[in-house]
């Protein structure tokens, strides 16, 4: 039984369709996230969930009421823009109470204390946005949506404007939160590993399309196509022509292949312990060497085209730039397109 | 270091015109006027009576009600008006605006005898369109005077609200769409929006304009002068009269009442800083 669905729902404006005929289900208490890059829709879509843009098509329903043409105030989700569009001229304890104040419910300040011991915010009560932190902020327009118990949380890039840092440890915070509460989110990002640590299901969008979705692990190990190839894995990706020629292989299929950098094995020229089997060997130079935290990245130049390979830095051997080495391909991780 | 030090005398220098200018033309006056404010009409004995004098006469006791009423009343409409007005112009598209601005730009110049005069030939007794309207056979101008208080206040007004646009306009790019999207997403209708975040937000600015427009009105001369003469009994009337006529030259006097009239809008700023502060607390 599905909680949110968005039903076929199109938009567009001018002469530029940004949302082309999209269908998502989720179930209650799902972690969903939209993930794709800037200017593909992730945004029109949240908004237009939450009432704030009109769609041209197709309906949106939650908990099986349809919301397509209700206003905003009666569709009941809760929303945290990038911007956290806090309101600057009401304390921290005001912000949080403005929704109930407009629903006129009664016990407004147990129900702001209590959300506000829930995003660590307390002894904040009587600050002024301007007086806040950037992850202070954002907790603040989080307990704000929060506090209204909506249907459906939705959130637009509500961690991009953090340091990377804060940034971690509230996505730790915002997952307890959204398991604590057992509240549908709808999470929008750009940030492929943001969306891997967070999310139930991932729904990766392009020009206004879904084009693939499923869990993270379902996305990051089988993409459909080069686009969430590239996107999501870094994969490197092939034209099967060219594929052929590296591998001197005719017989495959297909017309592109996608390997995860991480697959990838390298071994210096000249040690003779090369599994044939089950990989193929290509002969290659490094190129460049570079790392990104705790991974090193090797750039590998073979006669017919280059490769991405990920190795978790450790404290074995490294290859220096310039080292001549195979390339061990394992033949069952070659994703054909 | 030393050459930090010798540009900083040489910027010094070039801000020399401006305190020169600020010293002669604002400072100096001042200063002078509120010395003169406290000799006695012979310019020579140190006394408090000009004071005593106005407080005493009824007649410029009035002055001051009748310019503290059309001051208030002419500000506070503009300013309502104003902000409605403001508003309205931030929903046009960016090229009307820019020329709806340029035209208000303009009108907040069109102020003093000029405005009086045309005042007089489009709404005098036998302006333009009084004239127009009785022979259509409409009779709203038939009650309407120009040369009365209600003349006057709409003459106030009409000099006030260019200025006032001009003064609120800009602190409408302030208020954030998202604010007005997350009120509405939190129960909040329009009217609450504009309660709550968006009269509060653009406070400090109206508190600001107002204050001006205040100050505009209690020192506006010309365009009174040239509508009722000495006919009407306002502050900024007498002072001239004081100062500059031909029958009753009482410099001092005229001094003393111009120190009241400073006070004041000095008086009406401090009231308004108070009370914005005690709606904008997150300003303290
Ligand atoms: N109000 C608007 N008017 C015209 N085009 C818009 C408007 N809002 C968004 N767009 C366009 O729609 C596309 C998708 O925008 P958006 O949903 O904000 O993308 P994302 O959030 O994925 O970065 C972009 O090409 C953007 O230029
Ligand atoms: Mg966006």
């Amino acid at each position: 039984m599905s909680y949110v669905t968005i039903d076929q729902v199109t938009k567009g404006y001018e002469n530029q369709v940004v949302l082309n005929n999209i269908s998502i289900t989720l179930k209650k208490g799902e972690f969903a996230t939209l993930l794709g890059q800037s200017g593909c829709g992730k945004s029109t879509l949240l908004r237009s969930i939450a009432g704030l843009e009109g769609v041209d098509a197709g309906r949106i329903l939650i908990d099986g009421i349809d919301i397509t043409n209700l206003s905003p105030r009666q569709r009941e989700v809760g929303m945290v823009f990038q911007s956290y569009a806090l309101f600057p001229n009401m304390s921290v304890f005001d912000n949080i109470a403005y929704g109930l104040k407009m629903k006129k419910v009664k016990n407004i300040k147990s129900r702001v204390k209590k959300i506000i011991e829930m995003v660590d915010l307390i002894g904040k009560e009587e600050s002024y946005p301007h007086q806040l932190s950037g992850g202070q902020q954002q907790r603040v327009a989080l307990a704000r949506a929060l506090v209204m118990e909506p249907k459906v949380l939705l959130l637009d890039e509500p961690l991009s404007a953090l340091d990377a840092k804060i940034r971690k440890s509230l996505q730790k915070e915002l997952k307890r939160i959204q398991k604590e509460l057992d509240i549908t989110t709808i999470f929008v990002t750009h940030d492929q590993e943001e969306a891997m640590t967070m999310s139930d299901r991932i729904f990766v969008m392009n020009n206004g399309q879904v084009v693939q979705s499923g869990s993270p692990s379902e996305v990051y190990t089988s993409p459909v196509n080069t686009f969430v190839a590239k996107f999501i894995g870094n994969y490197n990706v092939y034209d099967m022509e060219v594929f052929r020629k590296i591998v001197r292989n005719r017989e495959l299929k297909g017309t592109e292949v996608a390997i995860r950098p991480e697959v990838l094995q390298l071994v210096s020229v000249g040690e003779d312990s090369l599994d044939l089997q089950e990989n193929w060997g290509i002969k290659g130079f490094i190129k460049d060497v570079s790392m990104t935290g705790n991974v090193l990245r090797y750039e590998v130049e073979t006669e017919e085209s280059a490769f991405h390979v990920d190795y978790l830095h450790h404290r074995g051997k490294m290859f220096e730039q310039g080292a001549l080495v195979h390339i061990l391909v394992p033949k069952k991780e070659c994703i054909i397109l | 270091m030393r050459k930090i030090k010798k540009q900083k005398i040489y910027l010094l220098a070039l801000l020399l015109p401006f305190i020169t200018f600020v010293i002669g033309f604002e400072i100096g006056p001042l200063v002078a006027m509120i010395k003169n404010s406290f000799y006695a009409d012979d310019g020579i004995q140190v006394t408090i009576n000009q004071y005593i004098t106005i407080f005493k006469s009824k007649f410029y006791l009035q002055a001051i009600q009748n310019s503290l009423v059309i001051s208030l009343f002419s500000a506070v409409t503009s300013v309502i008006i104003a902000v409605i007005a403001a508003y309205s112009l931030t929903k046009f598209s960016q090229k009307i605006q820019n020329r709806l601005l340029m035209i208000t730009n303009m009108t907040s110049n069109f102020e003093g005898i000029p405005l009086s005069f045309s005042y007089i030939i489009l709404l005098g007794n036998n302006g333009l369109f009084t004239l127009l309207f009785s022979k259509i056979g409409w009779d709203v101008f038939a009650d309407f005077n120009l040369y009365s208080w209600t003349g006057l206040i709409l003459v106030y007004i009409y000099f006030q609200i260019p200025l006032a646009v001009m003064l609120i306009y800009p602190s409408y790019q302030g208020i954030k769409k998202q604010w007005k999207e997350a009120s509405s997403l939190l129960g909040g209708s329009t009217s609450s929006f504009w309660l709550h975040i968006g009269i509060p937000v653009l406070l400090p600015s109206i508190v600001g304009t107002f204050s001006i427009l205040f100050a505009n009105a209690m020192g506006a001369y010309a365009t009174a002068y040239a509508l009722v003469g000495s006919n009407y009994n306002l502050l900024s009337l007498q002072i001239a009269s004081l100062v500059a006529s031909d029958v009753a030259l009482k410099p001092q006097l005229g001094s003393a009442m111009g120190v009241l009239l400073a006070a004041t809008m000095i008086g009406a700023m401090w009231f308004n800083e108070r009370m914005m502060r005690r709606i904008r607390r997150d300003l303290r």
